[in-house]
Formats: structure tokens, C-alpha cells, sequence
């Protein structure tokens, strides 16, 4: 089995899981969808002057949501007994660390699609004008979201405290991706033209932490 | 390597607390006092100087933690973790320190400036890497997970910086000592700092070693 098909079928596997089961995606839709409505009522309307804000919250909210999802990322093999399984896979166990990512970015995708949706209902957020561009963006945002989260809540799912360790973990080394995307909405939004840097910048932390995690995943499951 | 360092501890401890002694004693008779910020400024010589044990900790974390995945022996990881312990204490003394400057000088304790963000983050990052060895169950998985996470961190780093550049634009902190042009007194009472503040560091990373190697060869005994 090369180690393709093994990525494939891990996210075949979760998949259906998510679908099926639907708590997983449930949990953050639901989350995200109260933090935005709670947001939309406590904070003033929103002008041309706070309208700069709005990017940052909406990245940090899908930041949130997304924890609950993560944390639950490894959590169905663990319960199963299924990890075993995993650490014997025919290949490079790199592979299953690129089919659970796999899994966790359209998960993370279809979250963002919800938080936009919310946001242009309840705070006016005009997304037609940020174009083709944007879905871009959501792309390799949820990407550098699903590398770095499958691999910290793998790493957490050590500890007795996993749901306090994934944030502690996580949050630091998601500032980047959480200012260059909200950078780079803002200027969407805006009608602006991005600075290409950003995107290339972007998109090399995603494949960083993609090539970290495909790398020590070996080490990580063997234990 | 490890042996090296546990064995010159007291020498490090004894370079240490002479070139403490030295930097004290320029810190208070020899250094002038600065005519605008007054002596407040002196704070400078305990701020500054904490900045390259803290790098040399988390390089050390990165270091080790990459050399236990590629060879398995225990004492990388002990390295990887003195160094981050280490690392932290130099790194909270910089995020201490930097606000009992700032709030006479500024006006503020605090604000979201591009240095200061980015040691504040990196801060964080090494504070969660102690975090993730200190809640694990304590198997070996924590020494892999720990490397892994050491050298994310590590990874990390350069690009905290450059994103918090972009975000915040200029910085308020005061340019890099060197391109200061310092009058002599002030450099000469700065590079005092930094070597002692090096040879503190050096003291507590064998001290610690030597600690954690104590305690693998007292686990080694119980479980065997």
C-alpha cells in the first residue's frame, strides 16, 4: 500500500466520520456561530472605522472554534484502540500524519465558509468584494491551521491537561498565520491589491510545519 | 559533553559571582548617570544583557531536541530541557525588567511594539514547551513530543518577528546597544553585564544537567 492510498483512506475514514457523526463539525459550527451572534449584540454597529477589526475577530473566532475540533483529531483512534493500527501502516507513517491533516482542512474550510456566511449576515461583511482571492486565503489559512493544530493536539493528547495544553501550545505559534490573514482579508475587503510577499510568506509556514510534522510524525507514533 | 559541563559547574559558579561583583560595582560607581532619563536608565544594564542566554537556551532546546530525534540518547534531551528552563528564567527577566523601564521612560508598562510582542510570544512558546513536559504522563513519548515541539518553536521564531513587523509597523524600543553609540563608560559596563549574565548562564545550564542526570541514574536504579 503505498502512502498515498494510506493518506487517502485516513481521510476517507474521517470523513465519513465527521459526516456520520457530525458532532466533530457540529461543535465548532455551533461555537463559532454563538461567539459571532454574542459578538454582533455586545459590540457597537459596525462603522468605517471599526471595520479595520472585524478580519482579526473573525480569524481568532474560527481560531477558538477550531480547537474543538482538533483536540478530537486523534481522540477516535485513542478511545478505539485504534492507534495500534496506525503505528502499523505498510509505509512511512508521515502519510497518516498528511491524511489526518487532509481531514482537518476541509473540516477547518467548511468552518470558515460558516463564519462567513454568519458574518455577512450579522456584521455586514461585504465578501463579494474580496473576490476569488479570499477563497484562497481560507485555503491556505485552514492549511497552516490543520498542519500545526493535527500535530500540537497530537502532542498534547499526552498530557492529563490536553484541553488546556492545546491552546498553550497552539496560539503562540499561530500568530503568524493569524496577522498575515488578517492582513491580507483586510485588504480584500478593502478592494486593496495584497502585497504578494504575504502569500508567499503564508504558504512557506504552512509547508514548514507540514515538513515538521511529516517528518517527526514517525517518532511521535512510535511512542 | 554533559560530563564536561557537570564537572566545571563550580567553576562557572565561581567566574560567575566575580564578574557579578564586577558588573554591580560599574553598574553603581562607574556608569554615569544618563542626563534625560536619570537613573532610571541603569535599568538598561540588567535589561539588555538578558537577551543572548535567552537565545542561547531555546538554541540549545532546538539543538538537543533535534539531536535526541536523530540519535535517541537521554542526555540530548536533558540538554533540551535545561536550556529551555534556562532559557526561560534569562526571558522573564527581559519581560520584567523591560516594563520598570518603560513606565518612567514611556509612560506605559506595556505596549504592542514589535520587540516587544515578539519576546512576549517567544516567551510564550517556551513557557508552553515547559508546560507540555511538565503535564505529560512522563513516558518517553514526552521526550519525543517535547523535541518536536522545541524545534516547531525554534522554527517559529523569525516569523513571530517579521509577522509582528507587519502588523505593528515601527517600534518604540530603543535601537540595538552597539549602533547606539554609547559613550565608552556605558559599553564597557554593558559588556560587563553580558559576560556575567553568560557565565550565570552557564552556570545554571551545568547545574542544571547535572540535576536531570541525577535523576535519570536514580530512575535507572529504582527501574532498572
Amino acid at each position: 500500500m503505498t502512502g498515498a492510498r494510506v493518506a487517502a483512506a485516513i481521510l476517507r475514514k474521517d470523513l465519513l466520520l465527521d459526516l456520520r457523526l457530525g458532532d466533530r463539525l457540529g461543535q465548532m459550527w455551533v461555537f463559532a456561530a454563538l461567539v459571532i451572534v454574542l459578538m454582533s449584540i455586545t459590540l457597537p454597529a459596525v462603522n468605517d472605522e471599526t471595520r479595520a477589526w472585524v478580519p482579526a475577530l473573525l480569524w481568532t473566532i474560527a481560531l477558538l472554534a477550531s480547537l474543538l475540533g482538533l483536540a478530537r483529531s486523534l481522540q477516535t483512534e485513542r478511545d478505539d484502540g485504534a492507534i495500534q493500527q496506525l503505528v502499523q501502516v505498510p509505509c512511512d507513517r508521515g502519510w497518516v500524519f498528511l491524511g489526518k491533516v487532509a481531514a482537518n482542512w476541509l473540516a477547518l474550510f467548511a468552518l470558515l465558509l460558516w463564519i462567513a456566511l454568519l458574518s455577512a449576515l450579522f456584521l455586514d461583511v461585504a465578501w463579494t468584494r474580496a473576490g476569488f482571492e479570499m477563497i484562497g486565503l481560507a485555503l491556505l489559512g485552514s492549511l497552516g491551521l490543520a498542519a500545526l493544530g493535527t500535530l500540537l493536539a497530537t502532542l498534547a493528547s499526552s498530557s492529563r491537561f490536553a484541553q488546556f495544553l492545546l491552546p498553550v501550545l497552539l496560539f503562540p505559534l499561530m500568530l503568524p498565520i493569524l496577522v498575515w490573514a488578517s492582513l491580507l482579508t483586510r485588504d480584500l475587503l478593502g478592494g486593496q491589491i495584497s502585497a504578494a510577499p504575504l502569500w508567499g510568506v503564508l504558504a512557506l509556514y504552512d509547508w514548514i510545519f507540514l515538513l515538521i510534522g511529516y517528518f517527526t510524525f514517525n517518532a511521535i507514533l512510535e511512542d | 559533553m554533559e560530563a564536561f559541563w557537570i564537572r566545571s559547574a563550580r567553576i562557572w559558579g565561581v567566574l560567575a559571582l566575580t564578574a557579578l561583583a564586577v558588573w554591580l560595582g560599574m553598574v553603581v560607581f562607574y556608569a554615569p548617570v544618563e542626563k534625560v532619563q536619570g537613573v532610571v536608565q541603569k535599568i538598561f544594564y540588567a535589561h539588555v544583557p538578558n537577551s543572548l542566554p535567552a537565545y542561547l537556551g531555546f538554541g540549545l532546546t532546538a539543538l538537543g531536541g533535534l539531536l535526541f530525534l536523530i540519535t535517541r540518547r537521554e542526555s540530548y534531551d536533558r540538554l533540551a530541557q535545561a536550556g529551555a528552563e534556562v532559557g526561560v528564567v534569562f526571558c522573564t527577566l527581559i519581560v520584567v525588567t523591560g516594563p520598570i523601564w518603560a513606565k518612567p521612560v514611556w509612560g506605559h508598562w506595556w505596549v504592542w511594539d514589535l520587540r516587544l510582542t515578539a519576546t512576549l510570544v517567544l516567551w510564550f512558546i517556551y513557557l508552553a514547551y515547559l508546560f507540555l513536559r511538565a503535564f505529560a504522563y512522563g513516558s518517553d513519548a514526552t521526550k519525543t513530543f517535547a523535541s518536536v515541539y522545541g524545534i516547531a518553536g525554534i522554527i517559529a521564531v523569525p516569523f513571530v518577528k517579521f509577522a509582528v513587523e507587519l502588523a505593528k509597523g515601527q517600534t518604540m524600543h530603543p535601537d540595538d546597544p552597539a549602533k547606539a553609540g554609547l559613550p565608552a563608560e556605558m559599553q564597557f559596563t554593558l559588556m560587563a553585564g553580558f559576560i556575567a549574565y553568560l557565565l550565570v548562564f552557564a552556570y545554571f545550564l551545568s547545574r542544571r544537567l547535572e540535576i536531570a542526570k541525577l535523576e535519570a541514574d536514580l530512575q535507572e536504579r529504582l527501574d532498572p
